[in-house]
């Protein structure tokens, strides 16, 4: 599976089960990255991609369990370090701003073995600069 | 002409009658109003009085919170509330950050409304003591005490009156696109807070303790160099407990267009110049808090440094006997327990708290988790950071 995770500068994903932030254009971006392949989601992550028409998107609230190799994975909350070892790359995207946080990202992805392959800033709808960076092991 | 004149006499006396009855009516009218002006007072008053004692004692409960004001009640100065409804053009706003500054003093126009007043459910005893780390605690499960009446679609902002301290009382709007700015913000130097103190320290990240702290953030509020919207906050206050919430109320406005119910309550204990701390409420209207909900008290407190809240003077924390701005190392503002939990830098050989912003500019390799003394780590040859000064 490819993971995609945002997060902000403190590696934090949600606060009080919400996501910390999202972007239009960021989604866009993950529409374009994964238009022929399958990107799975559970039913709170759909509800940001509802006015999008995106063939590729299937959603269970199970998903981590159902990916396949090659499958793309936009994880908003769910604890992903028991699935490390299925991701063959992790895509986070950095907001580059600070948001409260309670729900982390708990891979630490140098300390692992991951390295970072490609990092790309772009501009996106409510946020100056989403940083997209691309880890391999 | 006898009976003319008798006849005349007749229809004046009723007239006169008539007139007499017409003004009793309207005397019994106007008396029925007056009434219902007192009630409404004395309505208001009872809920003040509610929430002061609810929170009553709050820093006698929470003796972690910096400092030693002197213990009296805790109060919320929210006597008066002014309400200005912003009409902007939508636009990005020109800042995130919520501080310094001048310019001028944009006043209210309206009169208050019952619903900046906080609901009477929150009380000291939901409040954690400050436990030496994390700039802010969840109340009441991160459930604001907004009520199915508050949700509304109209714009508007509530801003309570100085109170006989100069203190600000309760911020309350319906933040959305036309309420956030449209242009730079502007200088709010000239703006001096109760307990303000121009103050610098080498363990403060931009050197200076105190920031004049928007109640309301600017980027939500396009509210600038109002007085009544401006605290003096620590900068830890500012930039580590309530910009946080701003930005993600901020960003999620921008991307939906949705409305954000959005409160802040600056606590005072007793007759202190400087808030112990606010308590931040957000629900999102349109989608009935899906996307924000959080009810969180924020500390106004800045490790390594203590705050005297009844003034506003500060002093280095512990033994240390340096001056402020010296650069001189600082001491701790708390000694942590044995357990506390740290994040080291085994490349630095720095400590930090989870917190501190350089954790997460800190790379995964050299990043450790370790939970403990602090003396023991510094035996091990750690030091602390000198931003968040564990």
């Amino acid at each position: 599976m490819i993971l995609i995770v945002c997060v902000d500068d403190d590696n934090g994903m949600m606060f009080n089960r919400r996501r910390q932030s999202q972007d239009r254009v960021l989604r866009e971006r993950v529409l374009g990255m994964t238009a022929g392949s399958r990107l799975w989601m559970n039913h709170y992550t759909e509800k940001q991609f509802a006015t999008e028409n995106a063939p590729q998107i299937n959603v269970d609230d199970g998903f981590l369990n159902e990916a396949a190799p090659g499958d793309y994975c936009f994880v908003e909350g769910d604890d992903v370090a028991d699935y490390e070892k299925w991701m063959e790359k992790i895509i986070l995207y950095k907001w580059n701003r600070r948001y409260p946080g309670d729900t982390h990202f708990s891979i630490p992805l140098q300390a692992h073995g991951w390295r970072l392959t490609r990092s790309t800033d772009f501009v996106g709808s409510s946020h100056e600069k989403i940083t997209e960076e691309v880890y391999e092991r | 002409m006898r009976l003319n004149f008798i006849e005349k006499r007749k229809q004046e006396k009723e007239a006169i009658k008539r007139q007499k009855e017409e003004e009793a009516r309207r005397k019994a009218e106007e008396d029925k109003k007056k009434n219902k002006k007192l009630l409404i007072g004395a309505a208001a008053l009872l809920a003040v009085l509610l929430i002061v004692a609810g929170i009553g004692s709050l820093t006698e409960k929470n003796p972690g919170v910096s400092s030693n004001p002197p213990a009296a009640e805790t109060s919320i100065s929210n006597a008066d509330t002014s309400s200005t409804t912003s009409e902007n053009e939508i636009s990005e706003p020109a800042s995130s950050e919520p501080t310094q500054e001048t310019d001028s003093t944009p006043e209210e126009s309206q009169t208050a409304t019952s619903s900046a007043v906080p609901a009477t459910s929150f009380s000291a005893s939901d409040i954690p003591a400050y436990s030496g780390s994390g700039a802010y605690v969840a109340i009441n499960n991160n459930v604001p005490y907004f009520t199915d009446a508050d949700y509304t679609t109209t714009a508007f902002e509530n801003y309570s009156s100085l109170d006989s301290l100069g203190r600000c009382g309760v911020a309350y709007a319906n933040v959305c696109k036309e309420t956030m700015p449209t242009e730079e913000r502007g200088s709010i130097g000239q703006v001096k807070p109760s307990g303000w103190h121009t103050v610098k320290y080498d363990c403060v990240d931009g050197k200076y303790l105190y920031n004049r702290c928007h109640l309301i953030g600017y980027q939500l509020s396009a509210e600038n160099a109002n007085t009544k919207n401006l605290i003096t906050g620590t900068r830890y206050l500012n930039v580590d407990g309530m910009l946080p919430f701003e930005n993600m109320v901020a960003d999620y406005i921008k991307e939906t267009t949705n409305h954000v119910l959005y409160r802040v309550t600056p606590v005072f204990d007793g007759d202190n110049l400087v808030a112990t701390g606010v308590l931040m409420e957000a629900l999102s209207v349109e989608d009935k808090g899906d996307g924000i909900c959080f009810n969180v008290f924020c500390y106004n407190v800045q490790p390594g440094v203590t705050v005297d809240y009844a003034t506003g003077d500060s002093s280095l924390d512990g033994s240390a006997a340096t001056t402020p701005a010296t650069g001189a190392t600082t001491a701790p503002a708390t000694q942590p327990a044995a357990g506390t939990t740290y994040i080291l830098n085994t490349n630095t050989h720095k400590f930090h708290y989870p917190t501190c912003s350089s954790v997460g500019q800190m790379s995964d390799a050299n990043k450790q988790e370790y939970t403990g003394s602090r003396d023991d780590l510094i035996a091990q040859g750690y030091e602390p950071c000198k931003r968040c000064n564990p």
